[in-house]
């Protein structure tokens, strides 16, 4: 068998349709990102679309840098990097919270939906509406009080003993993220009150990753 | 009322026995209540200590090289060779240190919180797995110290390779060789079991940890003045009690270390062979006085003369 | 208040709400009870931030974004055509081939998480195309992984080790055995399962085509020799070994087999990091609801009403077994073992059980809440990288807790499931 066979039998069109594998064609595409927002406000929605998945990249890709960077450190100069781990900490909160309105932005989260599923359209309408209402609350209450949280951080003072930076600079992410998910399970809500349809967001239409399969 | 108080140990560790001891005398004295939260039940040590601040926790007990990133004068303490080895020297050393008493308070007010105590955990001892006899011992040793500038300079003028490592990984790392050697109190190295992954304890003497407990600064002056003195008294009597309890723990904790393990080696060097590690003191001392905030120097100048007062009527 | 939260949560739950609301209504509500309003909420705030900070919780996104890399391109591929040259013609081979595969790879990474991405993900694919179902394929994967628990190095052990001062030594050596003992059982379910659903079998391979695939595999191979020789090695930290595995995707996918471009890379790191920000805000919001459990000394409260002061050692170890499923259903299993090893540690020690073994029983206990329903780290992580609904990767698990209960119960009757290996390693 040459690479090349194996190849084609990694990618049986008969697997593709019965399987979801992480594979290129099951990545979000941000070029064919619609917003919910009319006009300029769209536009910077868009921007800010983009933004949060090159942050996501980025941070991916720095988190492993920095990882190996400190194992070479450690071997080849015989010196950690001794704010390795801190580094990693903003990463994995930067990584997080704008993952949060990137996966809110293209229903992403995580949720177990067999009832909700199993509700006739018309009641899984409003219900939907509740759930992004109840949401959207529940995101800008945490990002009021995370911004709280880190102006409390900035006027303690309180540095991080390795890189001797403040501490509210690797948290500003956390109100951020809230405060962007929030708005999109705000707009998913009225996404849902003015079009047909239901909408786990605002350009995912309900049954987009295939519930063909389900059973439940 | 029911009060709250978190510290960074065990139940039945150094910390642990001064909380029970408080809540002890509070409630016996009070209609109090004292609950106590142990290590990582309400989050890690910079957690608790916010929370302190925040006046959701009541009490606190924070080692102050974790608080060196909200009081950096607090990092003293990682400075070696500086607090005596002598355990009766050491109790005197801070009941009456002026710069325990008198200098480090407003400090701690500044960031919202009224310092109750500081009290010595023990000697701390490094783990090794290749004898240490002298600095040279520790060339390539990867050590794992706390991340801390401070103690990542020690090491660094002892010769090994500071290595940080979450503390989670500590055990599984000395396992698997990725590093080789670690410090802590004698009471940690035997509560911990870290002894089970090492080979040779040594006494370099360098240090002694060092803990504090605090309270929130409002809830503390919003109390009636008899009860912040029956606040002040239980720490008094607690603070008793934690230097009777280590009276003999460290020689205690290294029995039962070697009964456990009867192959390990625990060595005290000798003032020479200590002599090599103590020069490189000064350099940390630059170090400290360099990230230490505004009274660093202020302070270790206090704090020496402190310790020169206790030794000399010790000594006489 | 806990009856409050906990219906909260299970009917949010229910309806569908993102998995993250009912984690955060629960800690809402049990903040706003203890301090009399939403003044301390930045409390709550702190204790997301907090549980999504831990260093070793780096491991998990550094082995999705590897085994990320390696489904794409080719490396997953040709391991597991090693595998299946091997072991394709007999009947359940690839669904033993996977309980295996996560077990072992779980036993040296640490992390159970990390293992249902980088085993899970390439492996479930060719579970499918060869016939498995997809819920019986996820339960494996999810159940086999959270063997890892009992198998050296555990975190959950170290911790259970240290707050109860029992020998971390002794509880590692105790956990081999139960954990050898799940893995057969699986197995042996993976056969009979193969078996009934007439999972179709491939033609025996030759010893030449074993070689080929072994010659295809050769530089994939270097994966288990970074995770496993560097972790026991003791060159690498898990984390750093999972970093290792990026790098080295990178160079055989990028630069030896030529799959993988640039702007694959991108794709791909920010997969990882959308799933990595699914998982974690999930693992915040749980941090944030230990909190309040923590707080309000629920547990205390609770087993104080039951009386554990007055039981018998097999009362004893069945409440510790219950205590710790029940609650690691709901909260992470390192906080669970904070707060219970402390309050049972007294009965433990006056019931003369074994410390050992109760830490065995315990850390059996917390690896069967991880991928219990309703909250589970590994359910989370399940749904998030194969992307499917949360029913389904949690439909075909209850054969599999029916066998990690049944072996929770054998070791508290036969405890030497667990003790004889440690007798034997540390006899006098
Ligand atoms: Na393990
Ligand atoms: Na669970």
């Amino acid at each position: 068998m040459s690479a090349d066979d194996d190849r084609r039998a990694e990618r049986d069109p008969h697997m593709m349709a019965e399987v979801q594998v992480p594979a290129a064609d099951d990545d979000i595409d941000d070029s064919r990102y619609v917003s919910g927002l009319p006009g300029i406000l769209g536009v910077v929605d868009v921007a800010i679309a983009r933004i949060e998945a090159i942050l996501l990249a980025i941070g991916v890709l720095l988190m492993a840098l920095n990882t190996i960077a400190n194992v070479v450190g450690r071997y080849v100069f015989g010196n950690s990097l001794y704010f390795s781990e801190e580094l990693n900490q903003a990463l994995i909160i930067l990584i997080t919270f704008a993952g949060i309105s990137y996966a809110a932005r293209h229903g992403r989260h995580i949720r177990m939906s067999a009832i909700f599923d199993a509700m006739p359209p018309p009641a899984r309408k409003p219900l939907m509406i509740l759930i992004a209402v109840v949401t959207a609350a529940a995101m800008f209450l945490l990002t009021w009080y995370s911004i709280e949280y880190v102006q409390t951080q900035a006027s303690r003072g309180r540095l991080l003993p390795a890189m001797q930076i403040p501490v509210w600079w690797i948290i500003v992410w956390a109100p951020l993220g809230f405060f962007l998910t929030g708005l999109q399970y705000t707009l998913t809500a009225i996404k849902n009150v003015v079009h047909e349809n239901i909408w786990l967001s605002t350009s995912t239409m309900e049954g987009y990753d295939d519930t063909r399969e389900e059973e439940v | 009322d029911t009060w709250r108080y978190a510290f960074e140990e065990a139940m039945d560790e150094v910390q642990g026995i001064f909380a029970q001891k408080f809540k002890e005398e509070v409630e016996a004295n009070s209609d109090h209540t004292v609950q106590l939260f142990p290590f990582g039940t309400l989050g890690e040590s910079a957690d608790i200590m916010e929370q302190a601040q925040s006046g959701i926790l009541q009490f606190v007990d924070q080692s102050p090289g974790f608080t060196g990133a909200l009081i950096p004068e607090a990092q003293v303490f990682f400075v070696p060779y500086l607090l005596p080895q002598d355990e009766e020297q050491l109790a005197t050393f801070f009941e009456e240190s002026e710069a325990i008493n008198e200098m480090f308070p407003p400090l701690y007010e500044e960031q919202g919180l009224k310092l109750l105590t500081m009290f010595p955990e023990g000697e701390v001892m490094m783990t090794t797995q290749e004898p240490v006899t002298s600095p040279e011992d520790l060339n390539e040793v990867k050590f794992r110290v706390m991340t801390n500038p401070l103690l990542v300079e020690s090491y660094q003028a002892f010769g090994a390779t500071p290595t940080p490592l979450p503390w989670g990984e500590v055990y599984g790392g000395l396992q698997t060789g990725i590093i080789q050697g670690q410090e802590n109190p004698a009471f940690f190295i035997e509560s911990t079991k870290m002894y089970e992954v090492t080979e040779h304890i040594t006494r370099t003497g360098h240090n002694n940890f060092t803990t504090a407990v605090m309270a929130n600064l409002d809830f503390f002056e919003g109390l009636p003045e008899e009860e912040q003195t029956m606040i002040q008294d239980a720490i008094d009597v607690a603070f008793d009690h934690i230097i009777d309890y280590q009276e003999g723990l460290t020689e205690e904790s290294l029995e039962k270390i070697k009964e456990a393990k009867p192959s390990i080696t625990i060595t005290t060097l000798s003032e020479e062979e200590r002599q090599p590690f103590m020069e490189t003191a000064d350099e940390v001392e630059q170090e400290f006085l360099e990230i230490g905030g505004d009274q660093a120097e202020a302070i270790l100048e206090q704090m020496k003369e402190d310790l020169e007062a206790v030794a000399s009527s010790s000594g006489s | 208040m806990s009856i409050a939260i906990f219906g909260t949560m299970i009917l949010l739950l229910l309806l569908g709400f993102p998995m993250m609301i009912p984690l955060i209504a629960g800690s809402l509500i049990g903040f706003v009870t203890l301090f009399g309003g939403l003044g301390q909420l930045d409390t709550m705030v702190q204790q997301i931030l907090a549980g999504i900070r831990p260093a070793s919780l780096i491991a998990v996104p550094m082995f999705i974004f590897a085994a990320d890399i390696m489904t794409r391109g080719q490396s997953a591929g040709r391991l597991i055509d090693l595998v299946m040259a091997f072991v394709g013609h007999l009947k359940g081979g690839l669904a033993v081939s996977t309980a295996t595969a996560c077990t072992l790879f779980g036993a040296v990474s640490g992390s159970t998480q990390a293992t249902v991405v980088a085993v899970g993900g390439p492996l479930r694919p060719r579970m499918l195309k060869a016939g498995y179902k997809d819920n019986f394929v996820l339960a494996l994967i999810v159940n086999s992984s959270d063997i890892a628990f009992l198998i050296p190095p555990s975190i959950g052990m170290i911790i259970y080790g240290v707050v109860s001062g029992t020998s971390i030594s002794e509880l590692f050596i105790a956990g081999i055995g139960p954990g050898i003992l799940i893995l057969i059982m699986f197995s042996i379910y993976s056969y009979i399962y193969a078996q009934r659903h007439n999972v179709p079998v491939e033609a025996k391979s030759s010893w030449g085509e074993r070689g080929s695939a072994m010659r295809r595999a050769l530089w994939p191979l270097g994966f288990p020799v970074i995770i496993v020789g560097g972790i026991y090695g003791g060159i690498f930290s898990p984390t750093e070994a999972a970093a290792a595995c990026v790098l080295y995707a990178l160079l055989l996918e990028m630069v030896v087999f030529r799959e993988m471009t640039v702007s694959q890379l991108y794709a791909t790191a920010k997969s990882t990091g959308l799933i990595t920000a699914v998982v974690f805000i999930l693992v915040g919001a749980g941090a944030a609801f230990s909190y309040v459990i923590s707080f309000a000394q629920i547990p205390q409260q609770v087993l104080g009403a039951i009386g554990i002061d007055d039981m018998g050692p097999y009362a004893i170890l069945f409440t510790i077994s219950i205590a710790f499923f029940v609650g690691c259903m709901f909260v992470d299993p390192i906080v669970v073992i904070l707060i219970f090893v402390p309050i049972f540690a007294p009965v433990v020690e006056s019931a003369g059980l074994d410390p050992v073994l109760v830490g065995v029983i315990i850390t059996l206990q917390v690896a069967i809440g991880s991928a219990t329903p309703p909250f589970g780290c590994d359910i989370f992580t399940a749904i998030a990288v194969f992307k499917r609904p949360y029913a389904e990767v949690v439909r075909g698990t209850p054969p599999f807790i029916l066998m990690l209960v049944t072996v929770a119960v054998l070791l508290i009757f036969f405890p030497q499931i667990a003790l004889f290996l440690r007798d034997l390693a540390f006899a006098e």
